[in-house]
């Protein structure tokens, strides 16, 4: 039986060149080793790895030596019988030996199939050097991520948008288009962040007036009382002629579908927790800088002063006075010398003196009355409960402690006259003095016999005489006497003798609870500062008709303009928007300011500790309903025509 | 005319040929005339920026955050054309270099561009996504810079004038020289020389790149196997433990290379990614500022 081993090479031509070489011998080992017949030089083939024999010269039996087997259609085995006609192949290592006959010869074929290292494989330059080959595509993660972005960010979104489109408010739950949110609703609206379209109703249409009237009903609607009767042509006359940028601007709102003059140009949101931003002054100075001249030459003539910036220009204030006694309510023309007439007599100038018989009367009073050394401003005026303004003066209350109405004492009860009734008055003079003269005392009844001594001072006598000689004997000079100069009544208040019919008669006192209409001015905000510091006029005021009320010159000693703008020089400067007294719906409560805004300022003015300048030390009345100090009430704005 | 045109064109050839001679790189591309250009341009944003009266404060959705915003997306736009205008081989116009100069200093000024467009207001949405990303996209672009500007000296010092194709010939020289060694080893000591020639040299992840270190090399285990073992012909052995030292060198010296190609790369595997998810961001941010206008 013979064994051929064949050998195949091929040229670099690809030319194969085939050798024959005949095996001596049965059995063929075949191994690593050089002493083998077969000699694999394969490091993955064991020096002696198998025997190849064959008894009857048709059926060759591989039989593996030394542990590692051979691969015999793709599985491992140590001994195999091969039929040599049909052939086999088995595989040692990387070479392959294909097993087949020829001529009654058994054919041993041994090829190298596996490259000899891994190093030796082929490589594509470019792809194996670089990053390339170990990292995945550039252009996948590209896709990935961009078709992720656009998944989660914009259809996720407008799919949210899309789905509650008919739903008037949304669950509470997260929606996709929470990540579209630009920045966190102030305090007030917080409740609609899950809501984007609560507010923006219509894909590309800007937020609506509509959309905020929706909630905000009754008065408070989309202008001010005042500017919603002005006609448009005069509103639009009124608007500062826009530069060329700012007509820029508004035309390019408007090709992009935002258009001009909605509540959210002043109403800002988006721009962080915590009560919404106060109004700029700009929304106002953009058409009250300079208004006049121009409502003039449209053919809309104003009595409106122009403002631009409270620390630099602002029309005087025109308080709300009487001109002349008995006069309409009128406000006061801008300019000096304005005077009030309330009816009332009052020189503050003797009650305010630290020396003089008001002081002295004061002083005396000390422990019945809140009266210190001399009469402060507080002890006749009192403020409201809410601390805003200054209640009117009562005569009960706020005089009586020394202008006392006493006439007579019963029975240690003392009888008053009726303030407020003239006619009372003179009907309980009348009837004290129409009962009897004095009594006489019982000294003086009888026959009996008295000593002279007795007429003189302090005596009985001269007691009861003078008493008889000194009261009037007739009811009507008593009641003259009260009614005119150095009577009680006088003093204080402007008297019509009687005439054609008419008695004693009082001038009405009208005092006015708001003289500042157009603007708000809230006293315990400035109760830091003494009450002479801005009614600076009251110390030396002499006459009841004139007008104490502060002016543009006292504010401006601490209110700048929003930007700190400045006329005068200014110690602790408080920046002053214009909303910060005025109120644009004109609803007549008070301007809203952020609660921050109001402390930080205060504490500035004062000097004191921030903790307690904005630390209320007791709350009274009613508890601030939270952050929005709104109140919504009935127009006041024409409060003066009901008659104040 | 024409001679005037013909002078003009002269010269700029000349100044063409100073610079290709001085070795101009992008960043310093005509006297730096783009890092000016840039610097100029963040300056006028951050004086602008402090002028502008913008009420209630700054932010995306005033004039000038929109203008702002404008600038960026196109500026995003025109920076992504660069991997465009990169493939298209042009004699004319803007020579690639004056584009990688431009785009280098005009993307870093996008940094003040898109955070003075933000007016500083970021938060968990979409818009501060789209600024993060642009931001990541720039930081990235700015690490391949300095790649840029670095590394290749190390390369080219680690190559010491080899191909890449060298270095892998050199490791297969050693392999066969290790095949043909080894065969009179004993099967324990082959196995082990077989394992070394059996792992690819391109072998280990992005990291390992990335790292340089090879903790499963089997070619040091195998060194380290044979310098251990006993018996067997002492000789042969000693020539497969020599050659597998060679071996490591060249593999040392390929992984290198590899090392520092994939540190130049590796940053445009982020770049450029983040590009196009920015570009989506962007989008979702722009149609959602209109969508809910």
């Amino acid at each position: 039986m013979s064994f051929i081993l064949r050998r195949i090479a091929t040229t670099k031509t690809g030319k194969q060149i085939v050798r024959d070489q005949a095996l001596p011998g049965d059995t063929i080992t075949l191994g690593r080793d050089s002493a083998n017949i077969i000699h694999v030089a394969d490091l993955a083939v064991n020096p002696h790895h198998a025997t190849i024999a064959s008894t009857d010269g048709r059926t060759v039996r591989v039989t593996a030596q030394e542990g590692l087997g051979f691969g015999l259609n793709g599985r491992t085995e140590t001994v195999a019988d091969i039929d040599s006609a049909a052939g086999g192949e088995l595989r040692f290592g990387g070479h392959r030996l294909t097993i087949a006959r020829e001529d009654d010869k058994i054919i041993l074929l041994v090829e190298r199939i596996d490259e000899l290292s891994q190093s030796s494989k082929d490589v594509d330059e470019v792809k194996a050097f670089s990053l390339a080959g170990v990292m995945p595509g550039k252009r996948v993660g590209s896709w990935t991520f961009g078709l992720l972005m656009l998944l989660a960010f914009l259809v996720g979104p407008i799919w949210a948008w899309y789905s509650y489109k008919t739903v008037d408010e949304r669950p509470g739950t997260l929606h996709a288009d929470r990540s579209w949110i630009s920045g966190p609703l102030s305090s007030a609206h917080a409740n609609l962040t899950k809501d984007c379209q609560s507010c923006h109703v219509e894909p590309f249409v800007a937020v609506t007036d509509t959309a905020c009237v929706n909630c905000h009903t009754g008065e408070h609607k989309a202008m001010s009382m005042a500017h919603a009767n002005a006609p448009t042509a005069m509103l639009l006359a009124a608007r500062a002629p826009d530069g060329g940028f700012d007509k820029f601007l508004a035309n390019v709102g408007e090709a992009f579908n935002r258009p001009q003059g909605r509540c959210v140009d002043c109403h800002t949101e988006h721009e962080g927790a915590g009560p919404m931003a106060a109004t700029p002054q700009k929304f106002c100075a953009d058409c009250h800088d300079g208004m006049q001249g121009r409502l003039k030459s449209a053919g809309h003539p104003t009595m409106l002063g122009d403002a631009a910036d409270f620390g630099t220009g602002h029309p005087e204030f025109r308080p709300l006075v009487r001109a002349a006694p008995g006069a309409k309510l009128a406000r006061a023309a801008p300019g000096k010398g304005t005077v009030d007439y309330n009816g009332l007599k009052f020189p503050h100038d003797v009650h305010l003196q630290a020396t003089g018989g008001v002081a002295r009367m004061a002083a005396s009073f000390r422990g019945r009355h809140d009266f210190g050394q001399k009469l402060e401003c507080e002890n006749c005026h009192r403020v409201e409960a809410d601390g805003v303004r200054v209640k009117p003066v009562e005569m009960e209350r706020d005089c009586a402690m020394c202008h006392s109405l006493a006439f007579e004492t019963v029975g240690g009860v003392t009888r008053t006259l009726r303030h407020g009734e003239p006619a009372q008055v003179v009907a309980d003079l009348t009837a004290y003095y129409r009962s009897t003269p004095p009594s006489r005392p019982l000294q003086l009844g009888g026959m009996q016999r008295r000593r002279p001594g007795a007429y003189a001072e302090g005596q009985v006598y001269n007691i009861y005489f003078n008493e008889v000689a000194v009261r009037p004997s007739r009811a009507q000079d008593a009641v003259r006497a009260v009614f005119s100069k150095g009577g009680a009544c006088y003093d204080c208040h402007t008297i019509f003798a009687p005439a054609a019919g008419n008695n004693w008669r009082v001038a009405a006192v009208n005092q006015t609870p708001r003289y500042l209409q157009k603007g708000w001015f809230d006293h315990d905000a400035h109760k830091e500062t003494a009450c002479a510091d801005c009614h600076t006029a009251a110390p030396a005021s002499k006459t009841s008709t004139d007008l104490l009320v502060p002016g543009l010159r006292q504010c401006r000693d601490c209110h700048v303009g929003e930007s700190g703008a400045r006329l005068v020089k200014v110690q602790t400067a408080t920046e002053s928007p214009c909303a910060m007294c005025h109120e644009y719906h004109s609803d007549g409560g008070q301007p809203w300011v952020p609660n921050r805004q109001r402390k930080v300022n205060s504490a500035a003015i004062t000097n004191k500790r921030a903790d307690a300048m904005a630390g209320v030390s007791a709350v009274t009345g009613a508890a601030t309903p939270g952050l929005y100090r709104v109140t919504w009430r009935t127009p006041v704005l024409h409060g003066a025509r009901r008659g104040g | 005319m024409a001679s005037i045109f013909q002078r003009r064109r002269n010269k700029a050839t000349q100044v063409e040929r100073v610079r290709e001679r001085q070795h101009e790189g992008f960043l310093r591309y005509a006297g730096f005339r783009w890092a000016k250009i840039s610097g100029g341009l963040c300056l006028l944003i951050i004086l602008s920026y402090a002028l502008v009266d913008v009420t209630p404060r700054h932010n995306g959705g005033s004039w000038y955050g929109y203008t702002l915003g404008t600038i960026g997306a196109l500026l995003i736009l025109w920076l992504t054309a660069l991997g465009y205008r990169k493939r298209r081989m042009t004699s004319d116009y803007w020579s690639l270099k004056a584009w990688t100069s431009a785009h280098v200093y005009l993307g870093l000024s996008l940094i003040v561009i898109g955070t003075w467009h933000t007016g500083f207001q970021l938060g968990w949405n979409v818009h501060t996504l789209a600024w993060v990303l642009m931001m990541l996209v720039i930081l990235s672009g700015l690490y391949g810079v300095i790649a840029y500007a670095t590394l290749p000296a190390a390369l080219s010092n680690n190559r010491e004038q080899m191909t890449q194709m060298q270095m892998l010939e050199a490791i297969r020289a050693f392999d066969r020289q290790l095949h043909s060694a080894a065969q009179p080893l004993t099967p324990a000591d082959s196995a082990a020389v077989l394992a070394s020639l059996d792992q690819d040299p391109f072998a280990g992840g992005a990291w390992a790149r990335l790292r340089g270190r090879y903790p499963a090399c089997a070619t040091a285990a195998a060194r380290r196997t044979l310098a251990a073992s006993q018996g067997g012909d002492t000789d042969a052995r000693a020539k497969v433990v020599q050659l597998l030292l060679q071996k490591e060198a060249a593999l040392a010296r390929l992984r290198a290379h590899l090392r520092l190609r994939a540190l130049l790369e590796i940053w445009l595997y982020v770049h450029v990614p983040l590009t196009f998810a920015l570009i989506a961001a962007l989008s979702a941010h722009i149609i959602s500022v209109f969508f809910y206008w």
